[in-house]
């Protein structure tokens, strides 16, 4: 069987992480969510996929290259052009970028399945289908409920008894809301599909496809499923599903490493004490990456590969990005430290270049200069000086 | 620079005009609240309310001011937030100084 995956957006609500890698290469421990998407087509049976990219294309293809390595055919449709400054995305929307496909080489000649890149799931896609083709309808879209308070950040639909699809709207104000079912981003296509699709023109399933389809009368489907959906719209969502991974409410997902103690995974290559350094659990230490004695660790955190935790640092509930090297000085709470900026889950953005505090927190290949060490003894003092003053108070 | 300075009894209550707290700022900073603990002005409560930046060099500023006023007197922060909040937090700076949500709030910690 046949699918797409979109993987063309600029995941402007996941800046500054899409700065440096697409959508679906985030990963959710260790592992980038498209690939958990390329793993469960392939339990499908769905084993010829085609990725539409744009933003940051060469991430994605030189990771997934041709899906040898999962057991799968993997073919790009990239969405831009080169020019004197290199790849320039444009990507098309969701239904243009699977009509470019279909222009091309009329690759969709069965019922295919498209799903974003961007989410984490455990759909029972061979059910789906089985519903889709009973339905006989020319696309089913696969839907799921919400809190009602949540409708706004997605695509609402209403159904009618034969549950037919007879409203769509997208992104509505919960007042205006009709239902709390909501697209998953996850859609089940006849190739009939296709002439309901303008070539050569920025088109997009759920904003212009699906109303044209309740506007021509067509029979197409809603299929509300009870599976998981791990959605990394934004930053807080890569926050909350990293959490709900390590603290195994993910079902069925494979947690990387080793498990070396109750809720502490590692890779290979680790560098820790343990009997002197203090980890609450749950905890993940990615490969090669050394945690040094007095470092006080509180789960769910997850620590990449190839950082280094020094003596006194304190992490508690944080997601540290590989080759990151956080100094005995520092105290991050809720932090996710990614790519030399300190984000905390409601987004707000701290550069640790522009504040200069690199002495702090930065990457451990970069060699300190004299003015980090300066800052860095300067911090220290003055931390050293409170502590003995605070003893001499409590004494007297 | 822009500061602004007033009293409220025996406190001064200095507040930063100026969204970012840089490099540019931070010996000018430095020079005028070390003239007040000069001037006698021991009790300060330094206003960060409107500022949304502030980068090592200004906090290493305000450590070296807090080293001057020492035993004699008070340097309270208030209205720290976002990621200038973060920058206290990070660095361990907010157990160092006496931190307040706002002037309100520090002159009751002070008087206190």
């Amino acid at each position: 069987m046949k699918a797409m995956i979109l993987a063309a957006g600029k995941g402007t609500r996941v800046r500054p992480i899409t700065n440096e890698m697409p959508k679906p290469m985030i990963p959710i421990l260790r592992k980038p969510v498209m690939e958990s998407i390329v793993e469960l087509l392939r339990t499908h049976d769905v084993r010829e996929i085609v990725v539409n990219t744009s933003h940051l294309a060469p991430v994605i293809e030189n990771y997934f290259r041709d899906g040898n390595q999962l057991g799968v055919h993997i073919a790009y449709s990239y969405e831009g052009y080169m020019t004197e400054d290199g790849l320039e995305g444009k990507a098309l929307g969701s239904a243009g970028g699977m009509k470019r496909i279909q222009e091309f080489s009329g690759f969709f000649d069965e019922t295919f399945i498209v799903l974003c890149g961007d989410a984490w799931i455990d759909l029972d896609i061979s059910a789906a289908l089985r519903w889709h083709k009973e339905k006989g309808g020319i696309a089913t879209i696969i839907l799921q409920e919400v809190p009602h308070e949540e409708v706004h950040k997605y695509g609402v639909v209403k159904l009618d008894e034969q549950q037919r699809i007879v409203q769509f709207q997208e992104k509505p104000k919960p007042e205006e809301a009709v239902s709390n079912t909501i697209n998953t981003g996850i859609y089940i296509f006849e190739p009939d599909i296709f002439q309901y699709i303008p070539a050569e023109i920025e088109y997009d399933i759920g904003g212009q496809l699906f109303p044209a389809l309740v506007a021509a009368g067509e029979a197409f489907y809603g299929l509300p499923m009870d599976f998981q959906w791990v959605d990394i719209g934004s930053v807080p969502d890569v926050w909350a599903a990293t959490r709900m991974a390590l603290q195994g409410k993910i079902k069925g997902f494979q947690m990387p490493g080793k498990q070396v103690k109750p809720g502490i995974w590692t890779g290979i290559n680790v560098s820790v004490n343990w009997d002197r350094v203090k980890i609450k659990p749950p905890v993940y230490i990615g490969s090669s990456t050394k945690i040094e004695a007095g470092a006080e660790i509180t789960g769910p955190c997850m620590i990449g590969a190839n950082c280094v935790i020094e003596s006194g640092a304190e992490i508690s509930e944080c997601l540290i990005s590989d080759y990151t090297r956080i100094g005995g000085l520092a105290s991050l709470d809720n932090k996710l430290v990614f790519g030399g900026d300190c984000i905390s889950p409601d987004g707000n953005v701290l550069n640790l270049g522009e504040t200069q505090i690199r002495w702090l927190v930065d990457d451990m290949r970069r060699v300190l200069n004299p003015g980090d060490i300066h800052d860095m003894l300067l911090f220290s003092n003055m931390l050293t000086f409170q502590e003995v003053q605070t003893q001499e108070k409590e004494a007297a | 620079m822009k500061l602004s300075i007033r009293t409220e009894g025996e406190f001064t209550i200095a507040t930063i005009e100026e969204a970012r707290m840089d490099a540019a700022v931070a010996p000018e900073l430095k020079n005028h609240i070390a003239q007040l603990l000069t001037d006698g002005k021991t009790r300060i409560v330094l206003d960060i309310s409107a500022v949304t930046f502030m980068d090592s060099s200004s906090l290493g500023a305000l450590v070296s001011l807090l080293k001057m006023v020492g035993n004699r007197g008070d340097l309270v922060i208030a209205g720290a937030k976002g990621i200038v909040a973060d920058l206290f937090k990070l660095t361990r700076m907010d157990r160092v100084f006496r931190m307040a949500a706002d002037v309100d709030a520090a002159l009751g910690m002070v008087a206190a």
